[in-house]
């Protein structure tokens, strides 16, 4: 099979409020969107299943003190989702080709939910490239006792609520009721998520692999996280080498948009202490 | 061949479940505690003497179908309801429509089924494929984006393995079987009729004429039925060819009483409950993320929104009726009816008339079957009242005789070295006879001397 061929073409809608036009890396075929602003430690974000194509404010907190790098997934904002893609193996290879033509030799990565799970691989493959990996409400590991709620069985506004722990957050991040093609797009974006999730919901090999890693690891979750059940991140925190577990007050599922400041600097912190 | 072919479907629903307005869904979420297996025994009972029945009734056929994790219909694997009316008919044809080949670790499985099934009917069996409707996937371990590849490769292997001797090797994307050497083979040749459900989707219907299968129209207004039909009509003739009237069946519930008020007042609250409560499902159950194109979705959704079409949930009985979704009344008004809705869409085939609905009483059930065929069914069939089956030359042979008079002894025959028969092979339908096991002995009883005392 080509390199080249996509699932599908599709428009891509550009959100009302904190869209940027990305950078474009041609990545064996694939024109890989990405946003990338800042100096310092070059630190790689993989973003979670929803809220693309928009430089976060906490994106812009990062870049501040960072050279901070936002790929967008296949699938995702205006990345493609090419054929070939099927798995995180997938994804992995895709990332290592991108961080090579960006001249990203070593980098600290962050993963945030579903970008989580796609860090963990990526670690897992190449733990020598990392010189940390931090994991923000993370999924990817098998909980025994109570997965938690079946994400793809979700309304849109039952996914919101369960988000949010900070409502009033929550509120400022509906996504726009009249714009019909964000609509359109949310279904894109989580057909792409299920492509890559929807069965099985974990990878029993991470909980071997990623114990080759060396770099500082620190796993950061959420006081109550009502759609990854907390054990999650415990669990993370479990399986990662001397790893740093850290619960941010008020936060649900969405730390980057429910405490910002709170997690940038978190991270920074982290970053500038692993750099050292 | 006769205007019209009526078969009787059975979705197998199981009604005793709270009312629409209490239940998030009739599918993937309401609980499975809400079964109570030995009504569920009854249930079936009923729903599987109503099958059998509609041979003596002179339907064209009986149709079966698979789901899963649901009321609205409790067959999640129609083969085993197909293999006991199998036994309980003789000659009506029998069809499955279908199996939901993506959600199958191994496709075979339904080649080796199905072929089961034509052995032992003799021929009956009618393959409907589909890919399962959206609701199926949270039932499985198969992600939906996977569906429509899955489906494509099941087919293409389960058309080979009919069809092409074995073994072979399947090397596909999605399956990988070293050895495909199913046993039995089907008897229908090339392989029993394949029947497509769908919802008039382009795919579909280029897929259906490309293969030049049955297309099998899904609950649908009119309207809808009809431009599928003609997209599908356009299709073939863009291959070359003119798409036959065979090619087109159309599931329209029809109930058929003494009078129009009195087919209403029967019907209503059970058609009703098929598409109001049987087919309450929440948009996120109905289109799990990748089952749809982006595309597709965002045509769906967007008809969805201008109020070009509703949700079946929500439909009125009225609706139902003015958009022929269903068809309720008297005898001449379901004969015109149905007169007017075939030669409207074009079909040779009507999926649902005189049957079973949603949680209607055996009683009533029976009553729709027997009013519909003594007074509905003979005004689209030839004088001899036969339904187009019976005029066809059966696949099988009624008996051993005519078995064995048309065939004669098989090529091969089970042969064996048998003790006292040296090193010929002997055939097992002779083993057991001495003379033919050592030939010498037939000289025996000369050779030996007499004993006259």
């Amino acid at each position: 099979m080509s390199y080249i061929d996509v699932v599908e073409k599709i428009d891509v809608p550009k959100p009302l409020r904190h869209y940027t036009a990305p950078h474009f890396e041609q990545v064996l075929g694939l024109q890989i969107a990405y946003r990338r602003e800042g100096a310092g430690e070059a630190t790689v974000l993989f973003h979670g299943a929803g809220f693309t194509r928009m430089w976060l404010p906490f994106y812009a907190m990062l870049a501040q003190k960072l050279d901070f790098i936002a790929p967008e997934c296949p699938g995702f904002g205006e990345t493609p989702m090419p054929k070939w893609v099927r798995s995180f193996d997938d994804l992995t290879i895709l990332y290592d080709q991108l961080f090579e033509q960006l001249g990203l030799n070593r980098i600290h990565l962050i993963g945030f939910s579903m970008g989580g799970w796609a860090a963990s691989e990526f670690a897992s493959y190449y733990p020598r490239r990392l010189k940390s990996l931090s994991l923000i409400t993370p999924v990817g590991l098998r909980l025994e006792d109570d997965p938690g709620v079946d994400i793809f069985q979700l309304t849109p506004p039952e996914l919101m609520d369960r988000l949010f722990k900070d409502k009033d957050v929550m509120m400022q991040w509906l996504p726009d009721g009249e714009n019909f093609d964000e609509g359109i797009h949310m279904y894109s974006e989580f057909s792409a998520a299920a492509r890559l999730m929807w069965a099985p919901r974990y990878n029993l090999a991470l909980e071997r692999r990623l114990q080759r890693l060396t770099c500082p690891t620190q796993v950061i979750g959420a006081e109550e996280d009502r759609l990854v059940p907390n054990a999650m991140s415990d669990k993370f925190a479990a399986v990662l080498p001397h790893c740093k577990l850290t619960r941010l007050d008020g936060t649900g599922h969405e730390p980057l948009l429910e405490r910002p400041r709170e997690l940038a600097d978190t991270l920074i912190a982290f970053i500038e202490e692993a750099s050292k | 061949m006769n205007k019209l072919r009526f078969y009787i479907f059975n979705l197998m629903p199981y009604p005793h479940i709270p009312p629409a307005s209490e239940i998030q869904s009739t599918w993937v979420s309401l609980s499975n505690k809400y079964y109570d297996p030995h009504r569920g025994q009854a249930l079936y009972k009923e729903y599987i003497d109503q099958l059998a029945a509609a041979e003596q009734f002179g339907f064209d056929g009986v149709a079966v179908n698979e789901h899963h994790a649901n009321f609205y219909g409790t067959m999640p694997s129609p083969n085993i309801i197909a293999a006991m009316l199998v036994q309980r008919t003789k000659e009506i044809p029998i069809a499955i429509v279908g199996n939901a080949i993506p959600l199958h670790g191994n496709p075979l499985r339904v080649a080796e089924e199905i072929a089961m099934l034509d052995v032992i009917s003799g021929g009956r069996i009618i393959s409907g494929f589909v890919r399962g409707i959206g609701c199926e996937y949270f039932n499985n371990g198969i992600a939906p984006a996977d569906s429509v590849e899955r489906f494509n490769e099941a087919h293409d292997l389960i058309i080979k393995a009919w069809t092409v001797d074995g073994p072979f090797t399947w090397q596909g994307d999605h399956f990988y079987i070293p050895n495909v050497n199913p046993i039995p083979r089907p008897i229908q040749k090339p392989h029993p009729p394949i029947w497509i459900p769908g919802q008039g989707s382009l795919e579909t219907l280029q897929f259906i004429a490309e293969h030049k299968y049955t297309y099998m129209m899904v609950f649908s207004p009119l309207w809808f039925t009809k431009m599928a039909f003609d997209g599908l009509r356009e299709e073939c003739n863009r291959l070359g060819y003119d798409a036959p009237k065979t090619m087109f069946n159309a599931c329209v519930p029809t109930y058929v009483a003494e009078t129009d008020e009195q087919a209403h007042r029967e019907a209503k609250a059970h058609l009703s409950w098929v598409f109001n409560t049987g087919l309450k499902i929440p948009d996120q159950f109905f289109f799990p993320p990748g089952y749809m194109s982006t595309k597709s979705f965002r045509n769906f959704t967007g008809l969805l929104q201008k109020g070009k079409v509703k949700r079946q949930t929500d439909l009125t009985y009225d609706e139902l009726i003015a958009d022929r979704y269903i068809i309720v009344g008297s005898p001449e008004t379901v004969k015109n009816e149905l007169g007017h809705y075939c030669d409207e869409v074009g079909a040779g085939g009507i999926i649902g008339p005189g049957g079973p609905f949603g949680p209607m009483p055996n009683w009533m059930v029976m009553k729709n079957m027997q009013i519909c065929s003594e007074e509905v069914l003979p005004e689209f069939r030839e004088a001899d009242g036969l339904p187009d089956y019976q005029r066809e030359k059966p696949h099988s042979y009624r008996s051993l005789a005519e078995l064995a008079a048309v065939k004669g002894r098989p090529e091969e025959t089970a042969r064996s070295l048998v003790t006292g028969g040296g090193d010929t092979l002997i055939e097992h339908r002779m083993a057991h006879v001495p003379e033919v096991i050592d030939p010498t002995m037939e000289q025996a009883p000369a050779e030996r001397p007499a004993s006259a005392s």
